[in-house]
């Protein structure tokens, strides 16, 4: 049903439209377009009072679309859905244009064109706004229970913080014992706690919680459905177990960058190790730090190891930890043993926050810090069977100077642990440093593009255990308040199979990057079917379809031919 | 090629240096000095070296010695490194290693060592005495003996290799060529500086520190010059009495500002006394004051009846010329400015 009585609004944005397009042009050539009813400008549309009037013009008007000539939809769509929804009008009957953006700012240069341009947007805003249709939403189930894939610290804080809120958690770990890499560390930086308790509390918080089920030995093997309907198949130990989960909490964690053979010597001289091979010697240690025999009294540490590598490398990134990992080691080595001195090969020290504390210590310690680039890395040499690192100080100004060192300690980084199976499961995607991508590192940082699954912790980048921590807390309160209502509103603007004009060819659900795409029966024929929890809207399936069987609620075929007509003209 | 040695960091903190390991090369030490030049930046690059332990650098360094001590860099150190502390301290410690005997280490790091040799020197200028059965006359006369001696001997056998060592440090072990020429045309920069000190004036903190050490510096040259040549306790001269008075008031006045400032604590230059800081001053006090002390004596015909006025007086200036002045802080007098004439050698 073409809608006869419109209402559009031009936008003057202050002077940030108006400086560049002309209003009064904009509204003298659309107030002919067929369908315009009510034509206005305004300083501020997004403004209260504008607002007000808008709701006041469509109910006494009793208009049935309105048009907003104003910024990006980005910015203002839910502020005019509501003036639509306020005024007894489907929010679906309204149409942002976009005249700033991609009209004023983008053109300043060139006032008389940007006025053009304008003109023909606003058409093509009425022309849609002519053909769209009132839609509404409608509301699924939603299983108030998560599946968190991961026991390390960040899995179980995850589990405790979703029981807490009341959602039933499967606690799936892959090894045969919780608390991941954190359960095999002593003394953590800055708490000076050791890991292994820090894990042992988190499991005994997780066991006495009864919405909590813990699977060790377990892995998914199966998953289908979407988001707060999801059914996976668990292998525990030998037994496969069916569970019905509204949503995925992904906290796989990393793993520990392993040099190369022949990296800084490693694997080719028996005193070069990595960071937490040194960790654990010095837990081991009492009254000496003794290595394979020998008293250590120098240890050198090579800082990033395995990160902020060069174009050969692969990483890129900054593992976040090392450098207060490493520091920490050294300053608990001056506390435990007497006599030993620590040399930090670095390449700037990164000891943020709180953390600069002990790098403070570490200095005052009588550490001493050496700086070198990528340029020039340490040289680790052996003359009659003793090790020399050499190295050209960028804080020295360039000079070569070198040190024996009893230990070479290799600082090693994080990197994304082997999980390629998990990924193409619960399709989450991977970034070009092979950790998991989060949807916006600001504005979203715990989501995914698929719905229903977050991640948190180190699976996502490197990250410290206060930072797995604070993450593994937002991704459970993130997914508790989608799900603790027991059902979910999904957005009305999904994509349409009209059944009799389908053959299906498999066309679509190849495009489809969500998997929305299934087969049903129809008249006897297979067809395809819009699984409705799984469609974005994206719109990828409508082009690929030969029979023109698909639609898209919001962006159909009509309106899209209708804004092509309104701007070829 | 640099040996790193963290060994040396715990040598220079027995000359008074601490902290300078908290140092993360901000350089804020060095953008506040303001006589730190881009061709000769310092203090930063001393406390690298200082922390990395590269011995050598320090040695052929002359930035010790362009430092005056202002305490700006002290007072900046977000680190509390205290830059300037370690300056000082460097000074000490090249002191020590231009000194071919060892002596001057071994006072400056050790006070029970500093104490025994100020007392070995009292007891035997009070055992000579004794020896010439404390007569006054004959005594004074040796004492003048002594004072010449002293300075020539102290010269000749201390001070000059110690210069010599200080120029293979800096000159010809890093193999610094200089034209033969420029040792002479450099000689101006020596004395302008050895008179009057004349780069501290470039320090921010104030001119009366240079003003007070300006003066201290000419009234000592001249009291010693009044005593050693115009022979002051023996002058009839009434014009060299007077000076004689003036100088020696000087000094003492001065001097009893610089203890007081160290007592004080007033400036950061004062904060970290060393004994070797203290005996400098203490004894530049004692000296002027004895000797005004002595003349007065003289001039009011009673030395004769207290001799152990002249004694006290001789046993102060046997230290200060024995201990003092070879091997203790009197020698940056000749440092300072033969660092400033070995700047412009290898400019």
């Amino acid at each position: 049903m073409t809608k006869k009585k419109i209402g559009v609004y031009v936008c003057h944005c202050g002077g940030n439209i108006s400086d560049y397009v002309d209003i009064e042009k904009v509204k003298e050539a659309v107030k002919d377009e067929a369908n315009v009813y009510l034509l206005k400008n305004t300083l501020f549309a997004c403004s209260d009072s504008s607002q007000k009037e808008m709701v006041a013009d469509i109910q006494t008007n009793e208009l049935d679309a309105i048009v907003v000539a104003s910024c990006s939809p980005k910015l203002h769509v839910p502020t005019f859905r509501g003036v639509a929804q306020r005024a007894g009008m489907n929010p679906y009957n309204y149409v942002q244009v976009n005249i700033r953006e991609q009209g004023s700012w983008a053109h300043s240069d060139n006032p008389k064109g940007a006025t053009e341009k304008a003109i023909l947007l606003v058409k093509a805003g009425i022309a849609r706004a002519a053909e769209s249709e009132a839609l509404t939403s409608s509301k699924i189930p939603a299983a108030n229970v998560v599946a968190v894939i991961g026991a390390g610290v960040g899995g179980m804080r995850s589990a405790i913080a979703l029981a807490d809120m009341g959602t039933e958690v499967y606690l799936i770990e892959k090894e045969k014992n919780v608390g991941g890499h954190v359960a095999n560390f002593g003394s953590l930086f800055t708490t000076d706690k050791m890991g292994y308790e820090l894990s042992a509390n988190l499991l005994s918080e997780v066991k006495k919680r009864e919405n909590i089920k813990l699977f060790t030995n377990a892995e998914i093997v199966e998953k289908k459905g979407s988001i707060g309907n999801f059914d996976i198949q668990v292998k525990v130990d030998n037994d496969v177990l069916p569970l019905h989960v509204g949503a995925f909490v992904v906290n796989t964690g990393f793993d520990s960058y392993q040099p190369q053979q022949g990296e800084y010597g490693f694997g080719e001289q028996t005193n070069v190790i990595t960071l937490p091979e040194f960790k654990k010697l010095i837990d081991n240690s009492s009254e000496r730090l003794i290595f394979n025999g020998k008293a250590i009294k120098k240890v050198a540490y090579i800082y990033c190891v395995g990160s902020r590598q060069n174009d050969e490398g692969d990483n890129k990134y900054c593992s976040r930890y090392c450098c207060t990992a490493a520091i920490h080691a050294s300053v608990q080595v001056n506390k435990k043993f007497k006599d030993v001195t620590n040399l930090h090969f670095n390449r700037g020290i990164r000891t943020y926050g709180k953390q600069e504390l002990l790098y403070e210590e570490s200095s005052k310690n009588g550490d001493i810090y050496l700086q070198f680039s990528l340029d020039s890395i340490p040289e680790i040499t052996q003359k009659g069977g003793k090790t020399f690192v050499k190295v050209k100080d960028i804080l020295s100004a360039g000079k070569e100077v070198e040190t024996e060192a009893d230990l070479v300690v290799l600082v090693t980084g994080m990197v994304p642990r082997e999980n390629s199976k998990l990924a193409s499961q619960l399709k989450i995607p991977v970034g070009r440093d092979n950790f998991f991508n989060e949807i916006h590192m600001k504005l979203r940082p715990v989501e995914t593009v698929i719905d229903g699954v977050l991640i948190a912790g180190t699976c996502q980048s490197p990250k410290n255990i206060l930072e797995t921590m604070n993450s593994s807390m937002a991704a459970a309160a993130k997914i508790n308040s989608v799900l603790t209502k027991g059902e979910m509103t999904l957005d009305p603007t999904l994509a349409k199979i009209n059944p009799s004009q389908c053959t299906w060819c498999g066309k679509c659900a190849e495009a489809c990057p969500f998997d929305a795409i299934i087969q049903t029966e129809f008249d006897g024929r297979i067809v395809a079917k819009i699984n409705e929890a799984n469609c974005k809207g994206c719109g990828m399936c409508t082009p690929v379809c030969p029979t023109d069987a698909i639609d898209l609620a919001g962006f159909t075929n009509a309106q899209i031919e209708g804004m092509i007509d309104a701007l070829a003209e | 090629m640099a040996t790193i040695n963290p060994e040396f960091g715990k040598e220079l903190k027995k000359y008074g240096a601490f902290d300078f390991n908290a140092c993360y090369n901000c350089g804020t030490c060095t953008s506040v000095c303001s006589l730190s030049t881009e061709e000769n930046s310092f203090p930063r690059e001393m406390v690298r070296c200082s922390a990395v332990g590269d011995e050598d650098a320090i040695k052929e360094s002359l930035k010790p010695w362009l430092c005056y001590y202002c305490g700006e860099c002290t007072t900046s150190c977000p680190r509390e490194a205290k830059p300037g502390e370690l300056m000082m301290s460097l000074r000490r410690y090249l002191t020590a290693a231009y000194d071919w005997t060892g002596l001057s280490g071994l006072l400056y790091k050790s006070l029970p060592v500093s104490i025994i040799a100020f007392i070995s020197v009292a007891i035997g200028v009070i055992w000579y005495s004794a020896s010439q059965q404390f007569e006054v006359e004959k005594i004074m006369h040796i004492g003048h003996y002594f004072e010449m001696f002293a300075i020539a001997g102290v010269f000749a056998v201390i001070l000059l290799p110690n210069l010599i060592r200080m120029w293979y440090f800096v000159i010809l072990k890093p193999k610094v060529k200089v034209p033969f020429k420029s040792y002479i045309t450099s000689l101006g920069e020596l004395f302008v500086h050895m008179f009057t000190q004349k780069r501290s004036l470039g320090c921010d903190d104030n001119q009366v520190r240079w003003f007070e050490h300006f003066i201290l510096v000419i009234g000592y040259l001249s009291l010693l010059f009044t005593t050693v040549f115009l022979d002051w306790f023996s002058a009839t001269n009434l014009l060299v009495i007077i000076l004689g008075y003036v100088e020696s008031a000087i000094i003492f006045i001065v001097t009893v500002d610089f203890v007081s400032g160290r007592i004080k604590k007033n400036k950061e230059v004062s904060k970290n006394s060393q004994p070797s800081d203290w005996f400098f001053v203490i004894w530049l006090l004692l000296m002027g004051l004895t000797a005004f002390l002595v003349r007065l004596f003289i001039d009011l015909k009673i030395l004769e009846y207290n001799f152990w006025m002249y004694l006290f007086h001789w046993i102060v200036l046997a230290q200060w010329a024995l201990l003092i002045v070879p091997f203790g802080k009197w020698t940056h007098f000749l440092y300072r400015s033969f660092a400033m004439y070995m700047e412009k050698l290898k400019a």
